[in-house]
């Protein structure tokens, strides 16, 4: 006779998670949008200067990178060293056949911008040694990597 | 005809999809962007055996030396990084009005009609009748001209600074590469500094809003290069 079912407790409908996926794609493409793929698995440690000048880097495909630091696996020592790619190099000799391996369909090495990412405590001999080789390749035109102050 | 109901289509496994590329995405990517100073090298040029180079003089020069210590010597006397930015704008302007201000620093020269003509005739003619060796040489010396002929069409006379000043730069082995960035900075700073200024007194576009996309602006983007002429030279490392 009484109204309220006294006994059972009344269930608590579903949280509707409809809406869940639509959230989650939001983050999502904010993230494609927002960031950009890693080009290699870094091999040294790179701790880039800080520069006021510094301007961003347009047309990346048009860029090859070389990576100079301090090694991260230990056995490798504690020397900077040149990473190609993927690899660390020997010495700077292999800067040369490996950027010229890097030539892309109608660009010849002229072209084709070679971005230094060096660690700001690596001295200036390595560097060296590497603009000097790209020029004797033609490959003048270069950017010092740096974070924008 | 009643129509039959769909069941609609379960949508609590589209949450997991997402969140799977959603931290695909998160592990393969990086939020830096890459920013850097962008320089050209010196182009190789085989210089025949017997060739002179035309004398340099020392007002000319501003020579800029990092130690392995990191400390700087500039025109042989010690500074401090502070203080460089001033001494190359220094460089750059002292004698800027034709007189002679400072007699350590770079003379500037008036570039009209006529000095172009005779230059450019001067070395047309050296490529065609001169000794095979100087020819690529004397080519890069007309590129040269020619390009300061179509900055003259565009603004009429102007001056520029001394056809031989130069910046150079000196570092030993162990210079720190982060030393070596600030005073690339620093040359950068003052060279678009005085682009700037150049383009607020010839009334064009802001130089920051100059698009090297757009033709027009590229065209002066190219001329402010002859204006402000960005003449570095790296000495080989000795120690």
């Amino acid at each position: 006779m009484g109204k309220f079912n006294k006994g059972k407790t009344r269930a608590v409908p579903a949280l509707s998670t409809a809406s869940l996926p639509d959230i989650i794609f939001m983050l999502l493409f904010f993230f494609m949008v927002a960031t950009t793929m890693k080009e290699v698995d870094m091999q040294v440690e790179v701790k880039k200067p800080g520069a006021s000048e510094a301007v961003e880097l347009e047309n990346k495909d048009m860029v090859d990178f070389i990576y100079v630091g301090f090694p991260t696996d230990a056995d490798e020592g504690t020397q900077p060293r040149i990473q190609l790619d993927d690899q660390l190099a020997i010495d700077y000799t292999q800067v040369a056949p490996w950027k010229l391996s890097k030539a892309r369909e109608g660009k010849t090495v002229f072209d084709i911008v070679t971005s230094l990412k060096v660690h700001e405590e690596v001295g200036m001999r390595i560097v060296s040694n590497i603009k000097e080789t790209l020029r004797e390749i033609d490959a003048v035109k270069i950017n010092y990597s740096a974070d924008k102050r | 005809m009643a129509k039959r109901k769909l069941d609609e289509i379960n949508a609590g496994s589209m949450a997991d999809i997402a969140f799977l590329l959603l931290i695909f995405f998160l592990v393969t990517t990086t939020m830096e962007v890459d920013a850097g100073i962008s320089r050209n090298l010196p182009l190789k040029r085989d210089l025949p055996v017997d060739y002179i180079p035309p004398p340099v003089h020392d007002r000319d020069v501003l020579i800029i030396m990092a130690n392995s210590q990191d400390q700087l010597l500039v025109e042989g006397e010690f500074m401090e990084i502070e203080d460089l930015e001033e001494k190359v704008r220094d460089f750059y302007l002292a004698n800027q009005d034709g007189r002679d201000n400072d007699i350590k620093m770079p003379m500037w020269t008036r570039i009209d009609g006529t000095i172009i003509a005779q230059e450019i005739a001067k070395l047309k003619d050296a490529i065609e009748n001169g000794p095979e060796n100087l020819v690529q040489m004397n080519k890069d010396d007309l590129a040269k001209w020619e390009k300061r002929k179509i900055v003259f069409d565009e603004v009429g006379p102007y001056s520029e600074i001394s056809n031989s000043a130069l910046i150079q730069l000196k570092n030993q082995s162990n210079t720190s590469y982060g030393l070596y960035i600030e005073i690339q900075n620093i040359l950068k700073k003052v060279v678009n500094d005085l682009k700037r200024e150049e383009c607020n007194r010839r009334g064009w576009k802001n130089f920051d809003d100059l698009d090297p996309e757009d033709d027009d602006d590229a065209a002066k983007l190219e001329m402010l290069q002859v204006l402000v002429p960005e003449r570095i030279i790296e000495a080989k490392i000795e120690i």
